[in-house]
């Protein structure tokens, strides 16, 4: 696991301090609310519709369960029982008082917490994969180039007031399960022909309102040429990204304006003025990072587990939770934990503290301390022995977090939208929960197989409506809500950004329509085929018939 | 300072966020800050309308209140026209904590 060093003790703490001092500064009015609104979005703190927001750094989506054990005592003791997990992997508070939050940010800080670079035009929390060093399908952990970036960027001076918010992400697998290519720069682990490891990057994408699909700047990037290059391609966008329009200052326009080719010749000339071996980090540090995530000691255990076969054949709920919700783990006898945060009545992403507290015991109990979120806003343990897996499943049960939903229909991406965001144009939430009560049957969930539904509330497109397969976006006309419909989108390594099929819904109507659709699909469907692979077999027009077959 | 002055049309009332707490106030008949949008001053009359505006100056900046702002309301049914607004005095129409009974105060 990463370590903490005592340089980000240090810094932490003493951001804390500062903060404290700032929060006293602003009541007794020695500063303005003008001066202070930027030093409390440094520190993650927002303010939303009703209140303040506190949005807290999960850096790669890795948490401790003493982490989450505080996180469930913060949302307690300072806010109202619960938090909510993020499209980036981090978790909110929606009731925070500012004069708390010195406190907060202390109590965060005891876990080696807090929410650095989750706001303002920075370099912003670096997301991975959740199942890094858990799965088989990755070259290597994708954690320890995370860290370094993670590292690089922290309070970089160079990129502290970038034109706008940069968002990277990293995998190490074919298998995208962080949405790399809609990024601001996104990074694939690779080897090259002569089995080095290296870098695929990926620059330009983002969703917003004007959602792109990144385009690969480097194929093969050398590893020790990471930050030199990453360096350069920031000093780039820093200098020629646009700060006259805050809706076209994102690298993703840069990039789309000056074409690719363009733009890889200003980097790579960039990159010839660095003296490379400033920023570049040594292969001792490269390997001191690495050691923090060395993995947990294993036990060697044999592929198959009796009573773990023997408990999937006499529990048939327990068989539907295991085939859905559990995937295949680097080593023979373990799996990995998907815990679903989309039961059917609930918000989508939202965890009571009970629940943090009890998902910190299992990972105690059963996945050497480690929890991870992921970007589809739920959680999961990496690294449970298929022999515990039924003490595990009894135990999220008892707290209400097995749901059996993982991919499927009712495992909803959904943004907090009007009823807690400032900047809605409309509700996301009662829209994702009318969806997932229609489609709440277990067998016809199932039978839909793999389907993606994302919504948001605004343009902002927070909730990746854009890369669903299935996307809703909530605008507002005269004071009625209505639902836009986007179909094709791809959130995975085949990265699409969805069509709008035409004019927008009430609520109602959406998700009769959604059935009208799912229905459809499941007629034409062939062996096998997932609603995508229907949809991009067959095209736009039959779906769009189905949806608007009023 | 927010963009305070009114332009609007209609009845108005005044409105921004506590800025200890965080919590949406509205303006009342007495000129005092309330969480409750039912206890809103809601008028047309210039003069309690510039001394309105002269009260949420004043609360910014004794550090009070935040984002102070004009909201144009509707005559006939009293509540905000946008509805962006209306929202804000509803609260969230979805709460996890009011779902499952979990800690309504803090
Ligand atoms: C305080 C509440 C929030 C505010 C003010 C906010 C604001 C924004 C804005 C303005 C954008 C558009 C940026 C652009 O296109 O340049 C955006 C995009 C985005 N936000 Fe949020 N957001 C909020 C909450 C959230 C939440 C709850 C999530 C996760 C569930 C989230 C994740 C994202 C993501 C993934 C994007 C799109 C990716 C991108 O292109 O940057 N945001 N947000
Ligand atoms: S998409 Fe819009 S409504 Fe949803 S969280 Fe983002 S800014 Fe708010």
């Amino acid at each position: 696991m990463y370590r903490y060093d005592e340089f980000d003790r240090e810094i932490v703490q003493s951001r804390v301090k500062q903060f404290r001092s700032q929060v006293e500064r602003r009541l007794d009015g020695r500063i303005t609310e003008t001066q202070f609104k930027p030093l409390r979005l440094m520190n993650g703190l927002y303010l939303q519709l009703h209140a303040y927001m506190l949005r807290v750094a999960v850096p790669y989506g890795s948490l401790r369960a003493k982490q989450m054990r505080q996180l469930a005592m913060i949302a307690d003791k300072y806010d109202r029982g619960y938090g909510h997990i993020t499209t980036r992997q981090n978790i909110q508070f929606n009731w925070p008082e500012l004069t708390d939050v010195p406190d907060i940010l202390n109590d965060l800080a005891e876990v080696e917490m807090h929410g650095f670079q989750t706001s303002g035009n920075c370099i912003r929390n670096v997301t991975s994969d959740p199942y890094a060093g858990a799965t088989a399908e990755e070259i290597e952990d994708p954690r320890p180039t995370a860290e370094l970036l993670r590292q690089w960027s922290t309070m970089h001076p160079e990129f502290a007031y970038l034109p706008r918010k940069f968002k990277i992400a990293v995998v190490a697998s074919k298998t995208d399960r962080a949405v790399i290519r809609a990024h601001d720069i996104g990074i694939e682990i690779t080897k090259n022909d002569k089995g080095d490891v290296g870098y695929h990057i990926i620059v330009g994408g983002g969703l917003g309102r004007t959602p792109i699909i990144g385009q690969t700047l480097r194929e093969f990037l050398p590893r020790e040429e990471l930050l030199p290059y990453l360096e350069a391609t920031l000093r780039v966008y820093n200098r020629y990204g646009r700060r006259d329009n805050k809706y076209k200052a994102r690298i993703k326009i840069l990039v789309t304006e000056t074409g690719i080719d363009a733009f890889k010749q200003m980097v790579d000339a960039e990159y010839e003025t660095l003296e490379p071996l400033d920023i570049a980090v040594s292969a001792e540090e490269v390997a001191r990072i690495t050691s923090y995530f060395s993995g947990p000691d294993f036990e060697e255990l044999p592929t198959h587990d009796d009573s773990y076969k023997a408990k999937l054949l006499s529990d048939k709920d327990f068989k539907n939770w295991a085939e859905n919700n559990l995937a295949e783990h680097k080593m023979p006898g373990y799996a990995i934990v998907n815990i679903s945060l989309k039961p059917i009545e609930l918000a989508p992403g939202d965890i009571t503290s009970d629940q943090m507290r009890a998902v910190a015991d299992l990972s105690d109990k059963y996945s050497f301390s480690e929890i991870r979120t992921t970007h589809q806003q739920n959680v999961l343990l990496p690294h449970v022995k298929k022999s515990d897996l039924y003490e595990v499943y009894q135990a999220l049960k008892d707290v209400k977090l097995h749901a059996d939903n993982i991919g499927l229909i009712s495992d909803i991406i959904c943004c907090p939208g009007m009823d807690f965001c400032a900047l809605a144009t409309a509700r996301s939430i009662p829209v994702s929960q009318a969806i997932a009560q229609r489609f709440a049957d277990p067998e016809r969930q199932r039978a839909i197989g793999e389907m993606q539904i994302k919504i948001s509330g605004c343009i902002n497109a927070c909730g990746h409506h854009h890369v669903g397969h299935i996307g809703i976006l909530g605008l507002e006309k005269a004071g009625v809500e209505f639902y836009q419909v986007k179909l094709g989108g791809d959130a995975s390594e085949n990265a699409a950004v969805g069509k709008v099929t035409g004019p927008g819904f009430s609520q109602e109507e959406l998700v009769d329509g959604i059935e009208r659709l799912v229905d459809y699909y499941l007629e034409v469907r062939k062996d096998g085929e997932r609603f995508i692979d229907s949809y991009n077999r067959l095209g736009m027009a039959p779906f769009k018939e189905a949806l608007y077959a009023a | 300072m927010s963009t305070l002055k009114h332009k609007g049309k209609g009845p108005q009332s005044l409105t921004g966020n506590e800025l200890r707490e965080g919590y949406s106030v509205w303006l009342t008949p007495e000129l005092e800050w309330s969480r409750d949008f039912g206890e809103a001053l809601k008028t047309e009359d210039e003069t309690l309308i510039a001394a309105m505006q002269a009260k949420g100056e004043e609360s910014e900046e004794a550090n009070f209140v935040v984002g102070v702002y004009f909201i144009d309301i509707e005559p006939d049914t009293g509540l905000p026209v946008r509805y962006r607004e209306k929202f804000r005095v509803k609260g969230p129409s979805y709460d996890t904590a009011d779902e499952l009974g979990l800690k309504r105060e803090k």
